[in-house]
């Protein structure tokens, strides 16, 4: 049974078609990759299952709940967690506070149990606090606990904003270009970082991604987007061999000219 | 001395001191006091608004004054006793707040501003214009307030100390708590704040209802120090006077709020003595104020002694 | 009723416009509203009062002389409240400005208050009005609505021909990009902020034979202007223009149609149903959220 299901999307700004007929299954515990030269759409397609620019056709569902229409914060609270292309962390909290601001939609705390400090709110808030710290040691990133999130490194605030996604459990993860900028060392960290998030915690991951290297290593399935349209899908060694594909990345010209790799 | 002058140890200490002050004051010592109390309510939930949600409304002076004016007017035209107006001008000040929430959940920033802003010049015109109703410029008169056997200027003075206390606190444990991380994360960052199931309206909509609660409450508690309500004090000079108080003490800190208050409630007295100079000599301060502790004074007392901390920081500075 | 009604609409409304450009102008370079700009403005009219009325200058060399000064303290309200103030909350920004605009309001009483509360401002054009069509017409009127259209003309010329006028639109499109290519940001900052106070005073200059200078005139003009400069969408200076329009004549026919109580609070009651409309005023960009 597929977790995430996009169907025929379709979505245009302002007259130009960002997305068009847009098909894409997810399953349980899998990691799906989302590929295509620049202005292909690939976040924009993130932008759309997450619910923050709705389609103008199409169904989305997860586990078969219906997503279009809902508010992205409804969304998120079905399952559905998301990093960004440029890191959204909150510049006021420490590491810990960001991550447990992750925690949002599945805290036991009321409105009242706030304002009068109730004994359910303090134990709850340490609860917080306690799966905080235990996913900021899932990340490596525990040291970090105090610092104020500004002060991390671009790197490790990447991944930080991966923790604050994952630490609700979500069914489905979103991760738009998480290496981008990384040193090599630090993308083989994500790597690994995203196969014991699938292996591990059993969410499935669609990831978009430019770092070709890592996408072909680490994702189950590829989905190749160019111009808003799926113009392949299939195993990393088929997409790697993809008449369709190569085209799309180096141009008709050239790939008449060079031999299929 | 870091240690001594530790939150907690101070805190102690000032509530002793507010608590045996009337019986050593002077009424006019008294006096201030009390409207340093209603102003500390003021500011601490206008920093809910501004400081931890990011909400740059200027709303806040126009809610003092219809907590003011609710609070006078049901007494004087529906001839309800002060226990029963207060609270219910205190619901519906929060009921109008939460009114002027619904804009700001499609505007933000300069769009925001000049729409609470257009709402607080509205205000301003009904309490002016509005005669059948508000009395108009002159204001009016409201009935003085009786404690029972207790002097009235001592009876409000600890009512307002009591809801101070409880309203302060109450801020303090919001912030605390995952509302405030939820309010924090709306400043920072709506996007992500929503990518994390907080429901943007929901927040919005506690951030603004409950500085107009705080709103209310003061505003009834200075009708009543007043026993009179006139335009005068709820228009855009107030605004600008409580913004002050909530960035001079620090945005973003709940007790920074409660130090800039009483600090710019005693120096408006103090400035009392320049008569023509007045103006220059608030704005000089404020300016100077800003320029050099752009985090607050309470980034001063962070700094100098200890125990101080609070979750979640003032506002980032712009990179 | 109509056409006197538009014409005092028209000429109030392009004070607005005029002071409306000049926030708007400030802020597209800086992202800052100037909070003190109404004080400028007042600022500009004293002066104006001063070099004409008492030093018996010539009123356009009373208007070159009040520009000049006005576009100093905009410099000098840059220097204190902006650049050492880059860094912070806007609210900062914004409160820093209030506190200058406190400065200079309690100087300006404290220097022209003893002259009574009003002063007269001869008027520029001493002929005697013109009846047209049924319709009369003050000349100062006519003079203050050209002088102000001369004006913003001559700031979008500005603007768009000279080349410190394109520096400073490239400075307020991409500060980075320009501090790369070799302009002086910082510098573009402390021009821009010394000309919308220059926009400021010539406003004041114009509008003073017809409208009282007073020390607490700046604020509600400021919030007009404001209002004026939101309407249109807060980006564009054609935007403020006529932005400033639309509220002289929505005051005016208010006012001359319902009760005059309405003069003042008509604009908002318009501004607050444009903005639930269209949250981005009518000249802004259509508010579309992308990542």
């Amino acid at each position: 049974m597929s977790r995430l299901v996009v169907r025929d999307v379709a979505i245009a700004f302002g007259g130009v078609v960002a997305l068009d007929a847009v098909d894409l299954e997810l399953g349980a515990a899998e990691i799906r990759g989302v590929i295509g030269p620049n202005g292909a759409g690939k976040t924009t397609l993130l932008n759309v299952i997450c619910g923050i620019n709705p389609p103008d056709r199409g169904e989305i569902t997860l586990d078969a709940v219906p997503l279009v229409g809902l508010k992205p914060s409804a969304i998120a609270a079905h399952g559905l967690g998301r990093t960004f292309q440029a890191t959204q962390l909150f510049r006021g909290m420490t590491v810990l506070e960001n991550v447990m601001t992750g925690l949002h939609g599945r805290l036991d705390e009321g409105v009242l149990g706030a304002v009068f400090r109730s004994r359910r709110l303090c134990a709850a808030e340490a609860q917080a606090a306690a799966r905080g710290r235990e996913m900021l040691a899932f990340v490596g990133m525990e040291q970090f606990e105090s610092r104020l999130a500004t002060e991390l490194s671009f790197g490790q605030q990447r991944v930080i904003e991966i923790a604050r996604a994952l630490i609700s459990e979500p069914r489905v993860l979103l991760l738009d270009e998480p290496a981008v900028g990384l040193s090599l060392n630090r993308i083989v960290e994500v790597d690994s970082l995203m196969r014991r998030i699938r292996d591990e915690r059993g969410v499935s991951i669609l990831l978009v991604e430019h770092v070709i290297r890592l996408v072909m290593d680490v994702c189950d399935r590829i989905t190749v987007l160019s111009h808003g349209r799926q113009i392949a899908e299939g195993r990393p060694e088929a997409i790697r061999t993809d008449p369709a594909v190569i085209e799309a990345y180096l141009g008709k010209d050239l790939h008449a000219a060079s031999p299929a790799p | 001395m870091r240690a001594l002058a530790g939150r907690r140890n101070v805190v102690a200490l000032a509530g002793l001191a507010l608590l045996v002050l009337p019986p050593l004051a002077n009424p006019y010592i008294l006096y201030v006091a009390n409207i340093a109390l209603i102003y500390v309510i003021l500011a601490v939930g206008l920093n809910l608004l501004l400081g931890y949600a990011g909400q740059f409304a200027f709303a806040n002076a126009a809610l003092f004054g219809i907590g003011a004016y609710a609070t006078g007017l049901l007494q004087v035209r529906l001839g309800l006793p002060f226990w029963i107006s207060f609270p219910a001008a205190v619901v519906i000040t929060t009921l109008i707040g939460l009114v002027v929430a619904l804009p700001a959940l499609r505007l933000s920033g300069l769009y925001l501003a000049l729409v609470t802003l257009a709402f607080a010049q509205f205000t301003q015109w009904l309490m002016l214009n509005w005669e059948r109703v508000t009395f108009g410029a002159g204001g009016f008169k409201v009935p003085p307030l009786t404690f029972g056997s207790l002097q009235p200027a001592l009876g409000l003075y600890y009512l307002s100390l009591l809801l101070c206390g409880l309203l302060v606190a109450g801020a303090w444990n919001t912030v605390r708590s995952g509302i405030g991380r939820a309010l924090v994360a709306v400043r920072d960052s709506e996007v992500a704040a929503e990518a994390l199931a907080i429901d943007l309206a929901r927040y919005k909509a506690i951030a603004f209802s409950l500085s107009a609660l705080y709103a209310g409450v003061a505003g009834g508690l200075y009708s009543a120090i007043l026993s009179f309500v006139a335009p005068e004090g709820f228009d855009l000079f107030q605004m600008v006077v409580q913004f002050s108080m909530v960035v001079v003490g620090g945005l973003g800190s709940v007790w920074g709020s409660v130090l800039g208050a009483g600090l710019l409630v005693g120096l408006q007295e103090a400035l009392r003595a320049f008569k023509g100079g007045q103006e220059i000599a608030f704005g000089l301060v404020l300016m100077g104020c800003i320029v050099f502790l752009p985090d607050g004074i309470i980034s001063l007392v962070k700094r100098r002694a200890r125990g101080w901390e609070e979750p979640l920081r003032a506002p980032d500075r712009r990179t | 009723m109509l056409p006197y009604l538009v014409v005092s609409g028209l000429t109030t409304g392009s004070l607005y416009a005029l002071v409306a450009m000049g926030l708007v102008v400030v802020y597209k370079a800086t992202t800052v509203v100037n909070f003190a700009h109404g004080e400028l403005f007042m600022i500009g009219g004293f002066l104006a009062y001063t070099f004409h009325v008492l030093l018996k200058l010539g009123y356009l060399v009373s208007l070159v002389l009040a520009v000049a000064a006005a576009l100093a303290l905009g410099l000098v309200t840059e220097r204190l409240a902006y650049r050492p103030l880059m860094r912070a909350p806007a609210i900062s920004v914004v409160l820093a400005a209030v506190g200058f605009s406190f400065v200079l309001k309690g100087a300006a009483r404290q220097i022209w208050g003893g002259l009574g509360d009003y002063m007269p401002f001869p008027p520029v054009v001493a002929t005697p009005a013109i009846t047209m069509g049924g319709l009369i017409l003050v000349p100062q009127q006519l003079v203050v609505l050209a002088g102000a259209l001369v004006c913003m003309g001559l700031f979008t010329a500005f603007f768009t021909s000279t080349r410190t006028g394109k520096m400073m639109q490239a400075t307020a499109e991409n500060a980075k990009a320009a501090r790369l290519v070799g302009i002086r940001v910082d510098r573009v900052y402390a021009f821009t902020w010394g000309m919308g106070a220059a926009t400021a005073a010539a406003a004041a200059v114009l509008m003073a034979p017809l409208t009282f200078v007073y020390p607490d005139v700046g604020s509600p003009l400021l919030v007009k202007a404001f209002g004026a400069a939101v309407l249109g969408g807060f980006g564009s200076l054609l935007g403020a223009v006529l932005g400033g329009f639309s509220i002289g004549l929505i005051e005016n026919l208010a006012g001359g149609y319902i009760n005059t109580s309405f003069t003042d609070i008509s604009a908002f009651l318009v501004i607050m149903l444009v903005l639930i409309v269209r949250p981005t005023g009518f000249f802004g960009p259509r508010a579309v959220r992308r990542i």
